[in-house]
């Protein structure tokens, strides 16, 4: 574990006298390989003429063989498997087709600008699912709705799976066991020889009107780079041989939209938030790349495109720390193979879309769902928004990752999931830094994830209370 | 629009019907035969067999992207899609015009 590493003090070297002329101990970082999967969340040229019914018709495309043969292993290998319109009523088969939740709180833009309803814009839920949902599941050329034991409330639209049951006579289909494609196969890591840790953080949120993280940040700055403790915690520091940042590094309040909405006269002079906020974060990430490899991952508040895939964040808006090699800025999603640990992950905005309409909570239990699932966002394009791509669906896990996260989770979780062929994946819900001054740090060797908590004392609630009282 | 490449009146061709005074309007006689039936019936023949490959189910919707896109998408996910129709896609003489004959007839 790396507290073990830090706390091993060889006599407490900060109670000494400073040495006169020698340096003192110099920690050499632990280098590692890396390699980006860069291409497959790139955008080329970005044309968004076409509709979104291709990347579902791909989707269905490369999963039928797969479900297909999970069935035939699942329910035997003489099942029959067959399309939505080939059914004959009464017949055990198995149908591979893509979920659809109907479900009545959908924000729909077309029942919010249809006169007829006269209805207000609907304020932001945190769960859009109530008993009235359906679940229909369609292939190709139809859909059928579906009832039996299927969890209707955890299922997303948009997952694909296969089906095994008859068609009653009312025209539904009841299910008597469901299948997901399940974890892809998973190319076995290396055996490392020393700890080497990565840190994951997400969720900075800096430019916010509250300043209460940046101490946190300070210090977790501190500790990579080797610059707090004695010689035993700066030993440790020297094992983390990279930073991953994913997601939300500015704050949701640099996305206000005033300046849009106040007259011209008013806002003139003023700058947006986010170029404060940018500043700050190039200043942090110049003290960071410095002395480790730093990979920068966008988020939901940070300035790149919308929809899913985000592309990297441009290196203009970081003049000072894009002079070092050793910042990558990364699309969100993110893949790379680092020192043979396959990672992959997002910035939580597929997971928070998940969660809003399911009955599932917790974001771990979501990571793993959307691992099983084999797909990263199934909610895209219905509800999360995504590229219109026609030809392949970059979404589906292709190959198992060892490491698969997801950011901005509001605590933080760490899971090994076992796979039926061997796979072994560590699921991490990197916790927001703002809200928990929580980091994470995955040993490569051991695939293992410990939370680094900095915390720092906050002056305000004892000022709050005060003036409580006062009044 | 450049139509350098051909008319829509290349492949349907516009009858003129001969008037016989105003009120002996019979019905309008049968096109004459086109004596170069041999050849653009070729041309026809290779666009029903686009046509076919655009409406087939199995490769998923046809708008939005050009054949070509499709049926490469279709190879790439095993559909097997005819070879042939790919040839008929990459001659050049063929592919401008019957691109922008896929417009006209989804209409």
């Amino acid at each position: 574990m790396f507290s073990d590493l830090s706390a091993q003090r060889e006599g407490s070297s900060l109670l000494c006298r400073p040495a006169s002329e020698d340096q003192g101990p110099v920690f050499e970082r632990t280098t590692i390989d890396y390699s980006p999967c860069t291409e497959r969340y790139r955008l080329g040229e970005r044309s968004f003429s076409r509709q979104y019914a291709h990347i579902y018709a791909a989707r269905l495309m490369e999963m039928r063989p797969l479900l297909s043969e999970r069935a035939k292993h699942k329910w035997g290998s003489d099942v029959l498997i067959k399309k939505l319109c080939d059914l004959e009523t009464g017949e055990q088969c198995c149908i591979v087709g893509t979920l659809f939740k109907r479900m009545d709180l959908q924000p729909s833009i077309l029942k919010e600008i249809s006169e007829e309803h006269n209805l207000l814009p609907q304020p932001a839920r945190t769960k859009y699912i109530t008993e009235a949902d359906e679940l229909i599941l369609e292939d190709e050329l139809q859909r059928i709705k579906l009832e039996g034991k299927i969890d209707r409330d955890k299922c997303v639209t948009g997952s694909v799976i296969v089906i095994y049951g008859a068609e009653k006579n009312d025209g539904k289909f009841t299910v008597e066991d469901f299948c997901m494609a399940d974890l892809p196969l998973q190319t076995p890591r290396p055996e490392l020889g020393s700890d080497k840790f990565v840190l994951l953080a997400s969720g900075l949120g800096l430019g916010s009107s509250k300043a209460d993280s940046m101490l946190g940040l300070q210090l977790l700055v501190d500790m990579v780079t080797g610059q707090l403790g004695d010689t035993g915690e700066q030993s440790g520091a020297a094992t983390i041989s990279r930073v991953l940042l994913a997601g939300n590094l500015l704050s949701q309040s640099t996305q206000d939209k005033d300046a849009s909405t106040k007259p011209k006269y008013l806002t003139k002079k003023t700058q947006a938030g986010s170029v404060e906020a940018m500043r700050l974060l190039d200043e942090l990430l110049l003290q960071l790349v410095a002395s480790v490899p730093v990979d920068v991952m966008p988020g939901e508040c940070d300035p790149t495109n919308y929809t899913l895939p985000q592309q990297p964040l441009h290196k203009c808006m970081f003049p000072l720390s894009s002079a070092y090699p050793t910042l990558q800025l990364v699309s969100n999603p993110y893949s790379a193979n680092i020192d043979g640990v396959r990672f992959l992950g997002t910035s939580g905005q597929n997971v928070c879309d998940i969660r809003r309409y399911s009955s599932m909570e917790s974001h771990l239990e979501i990571l793993e769902e959307t691992l099983r699932l084999r797909h990263l966002a199934p909610t895209a394009p219905d509800t999360l928004g995504c590229y219109p791509f026609y030809q392949r669906d970059p979404f589906i896990l292709e190959d198992c990752p060892h490491v698969y996260f997801s950011g901005n989770a509001p605590v933080f979780g760490s899971k090994l999931v076992k796979g039926s062929d061997g796979q072994e994946v560590l699921l991490v819900t990197v916790p927001d830094f703002s809200s928990t001054q929580t980091a994470c740090l995955v040993n490569l060797r051991t695939l293992q994830c410990e939370p680094v908590f900095f915390s720092a004392f906050s002056a305000d609630e004892d000022e709050e209370s005060e003036m409580n009282v006062s009044h | 629009m450049t139509t350098k490449r051909g008319l829509i009146t290349d492949s349907f061709k516009v009858v003129k019907k001969s008037r016989r005074g105003a009120k002996q309007r019979k019905s309008p006689t049968p096109p004459p035969s086109q004596p170069e039936d041999v050849a653009p019936s070729a041309r026809e023949e290779d666009l029903q067999q686009l046509k076919q490959f655009d409406l087939d189910w199995r490769f998923g919707p046809c708008t939005g992207i050009s054949r070509l896109q499709r049926w490469e998408r279709a190879k790439l996910h095993g559909l097997n899609p005819a070879e042939e129709i790919r040839e008929l896609l990459l001659q050049t003489q063929l592919s401008l015009w019957l691109s922008y004959t896929v417009s006209l007839s989804l209409l």
